[in-house]
């Protein structure tokens, strides 16, 4: 009998302490985020930030928070929010979509929490707005370029989709007098899929040249050998080859040793130092992207400058200058917001979306929460990246 | 012609990769799950001593097989016979190294993601110069030639090695019966450290091998070539080194002939579906020996 009571009385505490807990978490009354949209800053501002810092990923998410840090460090050195300051808890997610949806949970939860910057990783990213975007929290992603991430008014994506500025490879090729054309890419991620299978055939029809072959691969492929022998001994003067940044140096390397001499071009995963390994085979191959530290917009030449001078002199990538724009257009959201309230900060958003910005990328706008940028055409020099002048 | 090359080249790689961990699944039945991860570790060890070092192609190699042999072995001592030793029965044991083998796999690829970022990495450009042959119309590397070499070659020592000598006898009785093996007065566990360390000397090899052939590689690299090898392994029969070689080669010559005449697109799809025929029609692999158990 005492038995018994003893484990009544145990069950009943245990589950008063859970209730009493539960209670406590999602009803934090912390002052940062109160939720009642009052004006005025708080002291503090808090940010989840969810970044693949380690697994296959980790190159998008080490240099998007490098960007973010610097971002920081200058709007706490203007006092661009007066005597707020912006604290950002940074997560890990490393490969696992589940741990994303996990910390969106926990930052949703949290009321001392009022924004998030979402994962890098499209199917992570897709999870967590399928959290954050009913609960009505201001979600910033990089990258994250698939269907399902920009779900609503409370996501925004400050990565311009490559289609966007994808423009200018048609106009490199038809510079270039090419009239045929190979592509391969990568059948598996979404971005890659719609590059290859309806954006080139639409600029070879822009442009007066012919798709003469369409390969596909899975993302994890390492071997082009037959994909280069049959290029190679085709027409084609022009390949596309729209494949993850680990592949883009194995397949360049492949096709020039099968004797291929014509043009390389790629997408934005051909930058961040993934063409260093193919070195000299991958020199003239252009690429391009929404971001190069050569691209000459004084906002571009500010950030790269103060970026070399933080980091040892180390050139930013793509992935950095995103970064710090993100971390810049949620500061800008925050100050015309005046409040740590989420739905506030949302209406902040928005109105700089409307307004557009200069950032690390050039001048920035929006079409909905998603952005736009003009895009520049990168060139491997063999040891760096530079701008290229396409001209018509 | 230029099929059969790159066939040639794609089934040296796999066969190369698939050796090792064929000689230590047929023998003393340790399916290696971290064997990609020890051919990947092997690589991005070497890429970072020469990238300062600048290290020649012959030291490369020989460095590869110490490097592949030492993991290989600390594996065999610190993971798999604790787990061998603390299992009631070899089935469950057989399942518990496989767990095992994942865990090794993580840890080694979670340090390489850490350092590099998963940016691509190889060896300096100055390791091998690549001249190209024009044969038969095919055009032919010299890194091709060593791979193809090296796989042939390789293959026919650990063959010989496991049919004719002395020590390869006493393996191959411990993958018939490990029992009666241990009474005729074969040390199990020492035969054991010995084959998993040649296991790992010919994943080393075939790290860099694979690494000259593409350039540069990721530290998920070695998981592909895991799936790879275990289908060239299973399609020819496990235990045997021809049927590994025949595995090897039958499966890059079916990949290279869907990539040659389609869009790419079905590759790894019909490559295991026939991988699954094989298993319906011949389960044993195509040289697999029927296996006999009495009772």
């Amino acid at each position: 009998m005492l038995g018994k009571a003893f484990t009544r009385v145990v069950v009943l505490a245990t589950t008063a302490a859970l209730v009493v807990t539960t209670a406590a978490c999602s009803d934090n009354p912390a002052p940062s985020a109160s939720g009642d949209g009052g004006g005025g800053l708080p002291a503090t501002v808090k940010i989840l930030s969810i970044r693949q810092l380690t697994g296959p990923s980790s190159f998008a998410g080490t240099n998007g928070k490098k960007g973010m840090d610097l971002a920081l460090d200058e709007i706490a050195a203007q006092k661009f929010l007066g005597d707020t300051t912006l604290e950002v808890d940074v997560k890990d997610s490393a490969n696992s979509v589940q741990e994303a949806a996990s910390f969106a949970n926990q930052g949703v939860t949290d009321r001392s929490y009022s924004a998030i910057i979402g994962p890098e990783a499209s199917a992570q990213a897709t999870a967590v707005s399928a959290i954050t975007q009913p609960a009505k929290m201001p979600t910033l992603y990089i990258q994250a370029g698939s269907d399902g991430v920009v779900t609503g008014d409370y996501t925004f994506r400050v990565t311009a989709p490559a289609a966007s500025y994808f423009d200018i490879a048609g106009e490199y090729v038809k510079s270039k007098g090419i009239t045929e054309a190979a592509v391969l890419y990568a059948t598996d991620n979404p971005t890659l899929n719609q590059l290859g299978t309806k954006k080139i055939p639409e600029l070879a029809a822009a442009n007066g040249f012919t798709v003469t072959s369409s390969d596909s691969v899975a993302s994890n492929a390492q071997d082009f050998t037959s994909f280069a022998s049959k290029v190679t001994s085709s027409q084609a003067k022009a390949v596309f080859v729209m494949l993850i940044g680990p592949q883009t140096p194995v397949v360049i390397t492949q096709l020039r040793r099968a004797g291929y001499q014509g043009e390389i071009i790629g997408m934005s995963a051909m930058g961040s130092g993934n063409l260093k390994p193919a070195g000299e085979l991958a020199k003239g191959a252009v690429w391009p992207t929404d971001f190069t530290a050569d691209q000459p917009a004084p906002s571009s030449q500010k950030f790269v400058e103060a970026y070399k001078a933080k980091y040892n002199g180390e050139v930013p990538n793509n992935y950095a200058a995103e970064g710090y724009d993100t971390m810049w257009f949620l500061a800008r959201a925050i100050k015309e917001a005046n409040s740590a309230d989420r739905t506030a900060i949302q209406q902040g958003l928005a109105k700089v979306a409307a307004e557009g910005f200069d950032g690390a990328m050039g001048r920035l706008t929006f079409e909905g929460n998603d952005l736009r940028v003009e895009g520049v055409l990168a060139q491997w020099t063999g040891s760096g990246e530079t701008v290229v002048q396409v001209n018509g | 012609m230029q099929a059969v090359v790159n066939a040639l080249t794609s089934g040296s790689i796999y066969l190369l990769f698939a050796l090792g961990m064929s000689v230590a699944w047929g023998t003393i039945g340790v399916l290696n799950f971290a064997h990609g991860a020890i051919f990947m570790f092997t690589a991005f060890l070497l890429h970072t001593v020469a990238s300062g070092a600048g290290l020649s192609l012959p030291v490369l190699l020989v460095t590869g097989a110490v490097v592949g042999a030492a993991i290989s072995a600390l594996t065999q001592l610190l993971v798999f016979e604790p787990i061998q030793r603390r299992s009631p029965d070899a089935h469950r044991a057989e399942l518990q190294i496989l767990v095992g083998g994942i865990g090794v796999a993580s840890i080694l690829l979670a340090i390489s993601q850490r350092v590099t970022q998963s940016v691509p990495f190889g060896f300096p450009p100055g390791t091998i110069t690549v001249t190209s042959y024009d044969i038969l119309g095919a055009r032919v590397t010299n890194i091709h030639l060593i791979v193809v070499g090296f796989a042939l070659v390789l293959s026919a020592a650990v063959g010989w090695w496991l049919s004719s000598s002395r020590v390869g006898l006493g393996l191959r009785s411990i993958g018939v019966d490990p029992e009666v093996a241990t009474m005729m007065g074969i040390n199990r566990r020492r035969l054991a450290r010995g084959t998993m360390a040649l296991a790992g000397g010919l994943s080393g090899v075939a790290g860099v091998l694979l690494t000259l052939n593409l350039g540069s590689i990721v530290p998920e690299t070695g998981d592909a070539y895991l799936l790879k090898g275990f289908a060239a392994i299973i399609l020819g029969g496990v235990g045997t080194v021809r049927g590994t070689v025949l595995g090897a080669f039958l499966l890059a010559a079916a990949e290279t002939v869907l990539i040659t005449t389609t869009s790419g697109q079905w590759v790894d799809a019909i490559a295991f579906a026939l991988i699954f025929a094989m298993l319906l029609l011949r389960p044993n692999g195509i040289l697999g020996h029927k296996e006999v158990r009495r009772t």
